[in-house]
Order: structure tokens, then C-alpha cells, then sequence
């Protein structure tokens, strides 16, 4: 076996080994869903309310998609069900220390923000019940932060990137770290509203949420952008026609 | 051995869900957080000794404790509601200790963590009995803090065991059912169906396509397992669409008109069923009146 390495290679096998690094000290990070019975009443309530608008949205253009199409049933059921074992899947890490994608950004491009909303809280529903991952009273706020706010900032950065004629793998790098960072964001402000710090407020709080979970989340957003970079080039290989079919059927990417 | 059982007891209603149970656990060494664990849940609900009460009563029993939990925001409730749930699920139910404790475990790591950040405060001057200097500022805590840490924790891992008691005792095919019950959307009960359907297939294909690239050498390192999780993601995706679109065509064939219909055990309440419960929640009332 040929073990003399160019330049290149040594380069890039030093910056694996930082990030390896990096990822090796990573304690065990699932997707931030805020645990059952970590919110107070009033919150749980407040954010299940704020995402009712959403929800009907993607609740109508569902609706309106089927009526259209009777077949796009199995293909969302299924889009769901993608998401689902996507994030509940262990992601690469050297040392073996455990982190999942969120899956939310990718399903934002390839189906479009409209009907994550629903697809997501019912993944979020089976995610509490199945994985134990988020719970029941807590579902309002996972939801805005993961079924709305991040597939919304992770399409918007996609598309933006489109227009501004960035290259195309960048532009889906971007959408996927940066919606997972944005839906890390929401999380810690969610939990700050919800447990204020006593000389600083809601912002002292939001920061300290972020500095905390920072060391699993920041390395978590910037792999899910690079694996997410690898699943797109993947179906752009082997997939044309069906990605087609799909922005064809569900508004997302054509 | 095991999961033969468990497939039997389901068959009626989950016909195309595969072999859960099959999906394998590679890393024992992590304590609390064991992937597969869902399917595992899954499992668990099947095996259960108290899957035969009655799934709405169960749901709403779960979810009234869940509530009062965190409603009446008291330690003792809290700790009430732990033992009492760890009774009806590894007693009555006869989940093994070691499994309960297991899944227990898994959101530990954000109850450690979100708790950490709640009561550790930082500020420009030494407040409170136990500060530490960072150069320009102070992290602090005090006693008041450490309790409402505490607290939390116990009122976290109330409000879990209490939905647990649902989940590892109640499958999904009957929580969807109550959730018919309960009026929401057909649309949805129909997508929820089928998802939880789906998840187990795609497992299966996951289980299959990570089996064949780990013999190939697929995940030998870093670079090469991004590739190789990258290229499993998308040809799963590929694959789900393909079957999406044959298991429309299988529904349709055989009558589908936009609703799945399940044939139901019909599991009737049981007096000394509900009893007890409603005696339990008038206890957790009184001892939170009491200690108020």
C-alpha cells in the first residue's frame, strides 16, 4: 500500500485531525430539544400558540398539494419519515462520542419550508415518544425552533445564496450549518425567556444558554453543513430525475 | 426469541413494520444514550405487562400527572411522581430496571447542561456566598440557586417518568388512535400513520446499506465515514421515494381513499383501573396543598 502522502493530503489530514479534535471532546449532543417538564406553563403554552399560524399554513398547503396530487401522501409520509431516521442516526465522529443531524435544513431544501411545519411536529411527536429525545409539553417551542424557524432561515439562506449566484454548495453548506446554528440560537433564547438570570436579565441568560451548549452545538452545525453538502452532491449524481419530481410535487428545490 | 413475541402480539396492526429490535447497538460503552434506543422504546411498549389497560386512559392518565408535575412546581410532587411511575412501569409493567434506568438516562446530558446554566450566574461585582473570579467578572451561585437546580432536576425527571409510563406501555399505533379519538385532523392521524410506518422500512434499508459499506471498509476513518454517511443518506432517500411511490400504488390497488383504516383490540376500562389513579392524583393535590 502506497503511504507516502503529497502535500495536500497531509494538509488535509491535519485539519481532519483538528476537527477530530474538536468532535473528540464533544459530549453526547442530540439536536437541542428542550426536555419535558423543563418549561414552565406559560411558556409551553405561549410557544405552542405562537407556531398555530404555521402549522395552518402548512396544514392548507398540504391540503392543497393532495387535492392536486393524491399520490404526494406516501411521498411527504415518507419525506417525514427521512427526517426522522436521518436525525435519529449517529453521525460520523472519531472517537465515538455521539451527535445527530437535526435533518432540518436538508429537509427544508429538498421539500420546501411550508410543510416541514407539519411533517416536523409530528417527527417531534415520534422523536419524545420513540427516541425520548424533546416531550409533550415542550413540543410548542421544539417546534418553533425546529420545524419553523430553522427550516425557514435554512431555505431563505439556501435561495438567497441562489440569487446571489454563490456557488451552489456553498450556498447548501451554508443553509444547513446556519439553520442548524439558528435553531440553537432560538433554543437559548426560548430557555432564557424562560429562566431569566437574576442581575442580567433575559440577555445575561440567552448568553449563558449559548456558552454552555456552544461546545456541542457549534461543531454540530458546521458537520450537518458538510454532510448535508455530501447528501445533496449524492442525489444531484444519481437522483435528477427524482429531485425534479420532488420540487415539482412539493415546492421545494427544481 | 423475544421480539418473535412481540411481532406476534402486533401483527394485526402493524403488518409492515419489520424487526426492530434488529437494529444493532455498536457502542455499549456510552451510559444513557444508546442509538436504536428508539426502536427500543418501541419494543419496550409492545412487551409491556400493562399494554393491555386502556390506551386513551393511559394517555390522559400520563399526561394529567405530566401536568400537575409541572403545574404545581413542588419537589415533593416531583419525587412522588418519580417513584409512583417507576412502580407502574418496571413493577406493574415489568420492564427490566436496567432498561428503564437506560432510557431514563438518555436526555441527561441537557438536563445536566440546561440546569448548569441556570444556576451558575455571572456578573461584574462577587455576589452571593459562592463566587469565582475570570479576571474582569464573577461566576456565582448560592444556596437559593443550588435548591432551584435540584428542584428542577427532580421536576424534569417527573414530568419524563410520567410520559414514559405512556410511551414504554402504550404503542405508537394506539397513541395515534386516541389522538383520533381526541379530533385531530384526519390528515394528520393519516400522515402519523404512515410515518411511523415508514420510519421502521427506512431503518431497515439504513440497517442494510450500513452493513454492506462497513464490510466494504466504509467507515475505516473520518473523511471516508462522511462520504460513506453521505452517500447511505441520499441513496436511503432515493430509495424512499421509489417505494413512496410503489406503496401509493399498493394502497390504491387495494382501495385506499385517503383513509387508513386499523383494526382495534377492544381494551375496556377496568374499575380498580381508574380508582387508583384518581386516588393518586387526589394524593399529589393534597401533598402539594399540604406542603405548599
Amino acid at each position: 500500500m502506497n503511504t507516502h502522502l503529497n502535500t495536500r493530503e497531509k494538509r488535509f489530514i491535519a485539519v481532519v485531525a483538528a476537527i477530530a479534535l474538536v468532535f473528540g471532546f464533544t459530549p453526547v449532543a442530540s439536536a437541542m430539544h428542550i426536555m419535558e417538564g423543563y418549561l414552565p406553563v406559560g411558556f409551553s403554552i405561549a410557544w405552542g400558540v405562537i407556531c398555530i399560524p404555521f402549522l395552518i399554513a402548512g396544514y392548507l398547503s398540504i391540503k392543497k398539494n393532495l387535492k392536486e396530487n393524491p399520490k404526494t401522501i406516501t411521498l411527504l409520509a415518507m419525506a417525514g419519515a427521512y427526517v426522522f431516521v436521518l436525525s435519529s442516526l449517529k453521525i460520523p465522529s472519531v472517537t465515538g462520542s455521539c451527535s445527530h443531524m437535526t435533518g432540518t435544513g436538508l429537509g427544508a431544501i429538498l421539500f420546501g419550508p411550508a410543510p416541514m411545519s407539519i411533517l416536523g411536529i409530528i417527527v417531534l411527536l415520534f422523536q419524545s415518544t420513540l427516541l425520548a429525545h424533546g416531550g409533550l409539553t415542550t413540543l410548542g417551542a421544539n417546534t418553533f425552533s425546529m420545524a419553523i424557524a430553522g427550516p425557514f432561515a435554512a431555505y431563505g439562506i439556501y435561495k438567497l445564496g441562489l440569487k446571489l449566484k454563490i456557488n451552489k454548495r456553498v450556498a447548501v453548506f451554508l443553509a444547513a450549518a446556519l439553520g442548524d446554528f439558528f435553531t440553537y440560537l432560538v433554543t437559548s433564547i426560548q430557555l432564557a425567556m424562560a429562566y431569566p438570570s437574576e442581575s442580567g436579565g433575559v440577555a445575561a441568560s440567552a448568553v449563558k444558554f449559548l456558552a454552555v451548549f456552544a461546545p456541542t452545538q457549534v461543531p454540530l452545525a458546521i458537520i450537518e453543513g458538510i454532510l448535508t453538502v455530501v447528501i445533496i452532491i449524492g442525489l444531484e449524481t444519481y437522483a435528477q430525475p427524482e429531485l425534479s419530481d420532488l420540487g415539482y410535487l412539493t415546492g421545494g428545490v427544481k | 426469541m423475544e421480539n418473535s413475541s412481540a411481532k406476534r402480539l402486533c401483527f394485526a396492526r402493524t403488518n409492515e413494520k419489520s424487526n426492530n429490535s434488529h437494529y444493532p447497538n455498536k457502542h455499549h460503552h456510552q451510559i444513557g444514550h444508546k442509538h436504536g434506543e428508539g426502536s427500543a422504546i418501541d419494543y419496550y411498549a409492545y412487551a409491556s405487562k400493562i399494554r393491555g389497560w386502556n390506551p386513551s386512559f393511559k394517555v390522559v392518565f400520563s399526561v394529567l400527572t405530566l401536568l400537575l408535575c409541572i403545574v404545581l412546581n413542588n419537589p415533593l410532587v416531583s419525587l412522588a411522581v418519580i417513584v409512583s411511575m417507576a412502580y407502574l412501569t418496571v413493577i406493574k409493567g415489568g420492564l427490566p430496571l436496567r432498561a428503564y434506568l437506560s432510557v431514563l438516562l438518555i436526555p441527561i446530558t441537557f438536563i445536566i447542561l440546561g440546569t448548569v446554566a441556570i444556576g451558575i450566574d455571572f456578573s461584574s461585582q462577587p455576589i452571593g456566598p459562592f463566587n469565582f473570579s475570570l479576571g474582569s467578572g464573577y461566576l456565582y451561585t448560592s444556596v437559593a440557586k443550588l435548591k432551584e437546580m435540584v428542584f428542577l432536576m427532580l421536576k424534569v425527571f417527573g414530568a419524563i417518568s410520567a410520559m414514559f409510563m405512556m410511551t414504554l406501555s402504550t404503542p405508537s399505533s394506539e397513541i395515534i388512535e386516541v389522538l383520533r379519538k381526541a379530533h385531530v385532523p384526519k390528515l394528520i392521524i393519516e400522515l402519523m400513520n404512515l410515518i411511523y410506518r415508514y420510519i421502521f422500512i427506512l431503518l431497515d434499508v439504513f440497517n442494510t446499506m450500513r452493513n454492506s459499506a462497513d464490510s466494504r471498509q466504509g467507515y475505516c476513518d473520518f473523511k471516508t465515514s462522511c462520504v460513506t454517511f453521505g452517500s447511505v443518506a441520499s441513496n436511503m432517500l432515493v430509495l424512499s421515494l421509489k417505494k413512496a411511490n410503489a406503496y401509493y400504488t399498493a394502497m390504491e390497488a387495494r382501495g385506499y381513499e385517503g383513509e387508513l383504516l386499523f383494526l382495534e383490540d377492544e381494551k375496556p376500562f377496568q374499575i380498580n383501573q381508574v380508582i387508583y389513579p384518581v386516588g393518586f392524583i387526589f394524593f399529589l393535590l393534597l401533598l402539594w396543598y399540604i406542603t405548599k
